[in-house]
């Protein structure tokens, strides 16, 4: 199974979109002059030809209306002036890579010429190699001009993350999975989001999918992937929609693509090095640094410019795996944040029972609908999770102590 | 909404500088655009005060829906889905010659040139004096009055008498037989006017009330007219509930067709007809009763609870007729302060809608309603149990559901009410049934 990713302007005339024998649909991504605005996903018959017809219905159904508010945004950007005119600040992007040289060469290929339009007082981009096995990472980096290189020894993602915040000059400090390519936007669309909220803790932008190539891709995407939308959002210490914010702390958006005020970061102690681990732990992280940086009363905020393209899990064992992280780090997450924040302890416990009746109900409902692939995602994520309760972040804090104590 | 109390505020977001500032209690703010009502949204005061850039998003995104539904650009008013929600549709290759949106927004924002004369207004009211003399003060200060106001006064004591002779102008109808239908039946007999505006006494209409109802009928096609219902105040635990875990009386401000289709598209499982709008606030023209009948006494508070409203308009609407939720026609309602009182009416209100289901099931063979009663409802209430048990919430939701079921329970007495069920629609030309009504001119 596979979708062809297809890129409109809809400002310019619609063509025909032809799938091969092997796709079984197109994934539209929108752009409005020149402004990522929504993204589709239809399914057809493989061979399928979808004439302009077809798919300027489709844009009309799917885009029209956030294409409306675009524009009654740009004539009220006219009609109310911007206040303050805070100087720009300066930004370090870090990316955190092991073992996937090749990867991280594709995303500074995309990120280098975004870099040159930057609006920022400075940017420095910063690759920290963490603890990568051969010298392959160093190479490339090395046929970049201007990027910095830091070897972090002790294997970790917040390892790694710890050793950028050290090393990094900048204001604002971004980080990239290396997994990811940045779309032409998204410095432009990082400084938009400071722009609009120069106080803001940090920032978090659009994930889309880089590729639909393999079955297990279009199923994560299908399920809502990355997608946090194309609306800009701002988050608080509370909600009133949410009575359960900020402790459910993923709708904020993902580690893959965050950036933050740094001098906030080192204020609260860096990334929590027992989360994020990569195996047996690899996830979390993301989550406790949105809490903490919302719970320290600054806010956070979701721009949909800021957008990067993610490589999927390729496969369905990997995507199943990919669940059960999810379930297994928002436990750890939660069992940590109990135990370090307990002013909101009701609240955790409450969307604890939340978390359990809602993927207990999904299961249910998967299992009655003989949905047996999704049966087995709902089942990874539920026994991630299950396993993230039973004492997982206190494994993880034994296991980054032994890491240190040989590293040192 | 774990909060106990809520501020209301109105905020114009057409001023060059608007501000939703900080406050140290929740907020509940109505967003508008002049006299346009753009959305409501809640905030707690951790999200306060809003920044220009989390304003300008909201804004673009209300206005957007406004000018989908309103501006001749686009679509005209949009019609409704099965559950009320508007069905926008923004044709992309008209975006790029848009014009000036903003000025496209201040004209339909423009405020109504009509004039109310054409219009009635019905009152219905029972032992609440103080609560009349609020809502009769708020008629008074109508940018146009109506051509007639008539005040039924639906107590045996004529409690509303006293009251009703502080107002200059106002036709006092004493209809001494119980039942909300009963006396809007009354009403609509003693009015002279070609257009009908039922409200309630616990309802404060905004200034432009009667003209918005005027010009929402200037279409031919527009048989009934129903508007927005805000709440006046959120001071207590249960106008809390009853605003946002039971939804109000809805809060949707984008303009809404509902007809045949809508009826036909929905009918299969129920039409939802009670997403049309609120008896508080709703408007027919009198060639509306001359062709469906009046209100249905057996229906509504002091008779098998509620819906009398909703079934005149699945009457109305499977007649052929058109109603428009027109949300420019404003009123404040002053929910129930009371716990018991909410509980109460939670119960009127479900049984209400069942014996509704079962008169439209009879009346027009219509299986959905007898299906939303025996699978639809269930399910629903199944569906809230898991809600109320998942999202924590407490005692509250559990008694506010185990009151809708009581409710519907009760509701199903009808079941085995053959004669009660077959019973024929009054209509404004024959004399009532029993002691007829008194009409005095105060």
């Amino acid at each position: 199974m596979a979708y062809r990713i297809v890129e409109l302007e809809l400002t310019e005339p619609l063509a025909p979109i032809a799938l091969a024998s092997g796709q079984d649909g197109v994934a539209v991504r929108a752009r409005w002059k020149g402004r990522l605005a929504g993204f589709h996903m239809a399914s057809a018959a493989p061979g399928h030809v979808f004439s302009t017809d077809e798919i300027q219905a489709l844009c009309t159904k799917r885009f029209g209306r956030r294409l409306l508010a675009l524009e009654v945004e740009a004539a009220l950007a006219q009609r109310w002036p911007t206040d303050g005119n805070t100087p720009a600040p300066s930004l370090s992007i870090a990316i955190c890579t092991k073992d996937r040289a090749q990867r991280l060469a594709r995303l500074l290929d995309s990120l280098m010429p975004v870099i040159g339009a930057s609006r920022f007082r400075a940017t420095e981009v910063l690759v920290v190699d963490n603890a990568s096995v051969d010298s392959a990472t160093r190479e490339a980096v090395g046929g970049f001009a201007g990027v910095g290189y830091v070897f972090e020894p002790r294997a970790g993602l917040d390892f790694a993350r710890n050793a950028a915040l050290c090393y990094a000059t900048g204001d604002l400090l971004a980080f990239l999975d290396d997994d990811v390519v940045v779309d032409r936007d998204w410095l432009a669309g990082l400084f938009a989001a400071w722009q609009g909220c120069p106080d803001a803790g940090g920032f978090t932008g659009l994930v889309l999918p880089y590729r639909l190539d393999t079955e297990a891709q279009v199923q994560f995407e299908l399920r809502g992937g990355f997608g946090r939308g194309f609306e800009p959002k701002t988050f608080h210490s509370a909600s009133a929609d949410n009575p359960l914010h900020p402790v459910g702390s993923g709708v904020i958006g993902a580690g893959c693509n965050m950036a933050f005020d740094r001098s906030l970061l080192l204020s609260l102690g860096g990334f929590d090095e027992a989360l994020d681990t990569g195996a047996p732990l690899p996830g979390g992280g993301d989550l406790d640094i949105f809490y903490r940086v919302l719970r320290s009363g600054r806010t956070m905020v979701y721009e949909p410019r800021y957008a990067v393209y993610h490589e999927h899990r390729e496969t369905l064992p990997q995507l199943r795996r990919q669940y059960w992280t999810w379930g297994l780090g928002f436990m750890a997450f939660l069992a940590k944040s109990r135990r370090s924040d307990p002013a909101l302890n009701r609240k955790q416990s409450a969307i604890l029972r939340w978390w359990l009746l809602d993927k207990l109900a999904d299961l249910a409902v998967a299992a009655c609908r003989l949905r047996f692939r999704e049966l087995g995602f709902q089942t990874a994520e539920l026994c991630g999770g299950i396993v993230g309760m039973a004492g997982e972040y206190d494994r993880s804090l034994k296991r980054v102590q032994k890491i240190r104590e040989q590293a040192s | 909404m774990s909060a106990a109390a809520w501020d209301i505020r109105h905020v114009d977001l057409s001023d060059g500088q608007p501000v939703v500032a900080a406050n140290p209690r929740p907020l509940f703010v109505v967003f508008w655009w002049g006299v346009l009502p753009l959305g409501v949204k809640t905030y707690l005061p951790e999200q306060l005060p809003l920044r220009r850039s989390e304003l300008a998003t909201l804004t673009a995104e209300l206005a957007s829906a406004q000018l989908a539904a309103r501006s001749p650009r686009f679509a005209g008013p949009a019609r409704a889905t099965y559950d009320g929600k508007p069905l926008l549709r923004v044709p992309v290759d008209t975006l790029q010659q848009c014009g000036d949106l903003l000025q496209q927004l201040d004209d339909v924002a423009e405020t109504s040139p009509v004039s109310a004369t054409p219009l009635t207004i019905i009152i219905c009211t029972r032992d609440r004096p103080e609560a009349l003399e609020r809502c009769l003060t708020a008629l008074m200060a109508q940018a146009s009055h109506a051509g007639q106001i008539v005040v039924v006064d639906n107590s045996t004591h004529r409690s509303a008498a006293a009251v009703t002779a502080q107002f200059p102008d106002l036709d006092y109808v004493h209809e001494p037989r119980p039942g909300l239908s009963v006396a809007r039946n009354a009403g609509v007999r003693a009015s002279k006017g070609a257009l009908f505006a039922f409200t309630d006494d616990d309802v404060e209409p905004s200034p432009s009330w009667t003209t918005e109802i005027v010009r929402a009928f200037s279409s031919t096609a527009v048989d009934a007219v129903t508007g927005l219902v805000l709440p006046a105040r959120l001071d207590t635990p249960a106008q809390c509930h009853f605003q946002f875990k039971m939804g109000g009386f809805g809060s949707e401000c984008v303009p809404l067709m509902f007809d045949r289709r809508f009826l036909d598209e929905t009918k299969a499982t129920g039409a939802q007809v009670w997403r049309i709008g609120a008896g508080a606030n709703m408007a027919f023209r009198r060639s509306v009763f001359d062709r469906v009948g009046l209100f249905d006494e057996r229906l509504g508070a002091g008779a098998s609870g509620c819906s009398e409203d909703s079934e005149l308009w699945y009457r109305l609407i499977a007649s052929g007729g058109a109603c428009l939720f027109e949300p420019r026609a404003f009123v404040l309602h002053h929910h129930r302060e009371h716990w018991t009182e909410l509980r109460r009416q939670v119960r009127a209100y479900m049984k209400g809608h069942v014996s509704a289901l079962f008169v439209q099931a009879a009346r027009h063979r219509h299986g959905g309603n007898i299906r939303r009663i025996f699978t639809q409802l269930p399910a629903y209430f199944a569906r809230s149990a898991f809600w109320a048990l998942r999202d924590g919430g407490g005692a509250p939701r559990f008694q506010i559901l185990w009151d809708e079921m009581i409710g519907w329970l009760c509701g199903l007495q009808y079941a085995f009410r053959p004669r009660w069920r077959a019973r024929p629609i009054d209509m404004p030309a024959s004399a009532p049934p029993g002691q007829p009504a008194r009409q005095s001119s105060l």
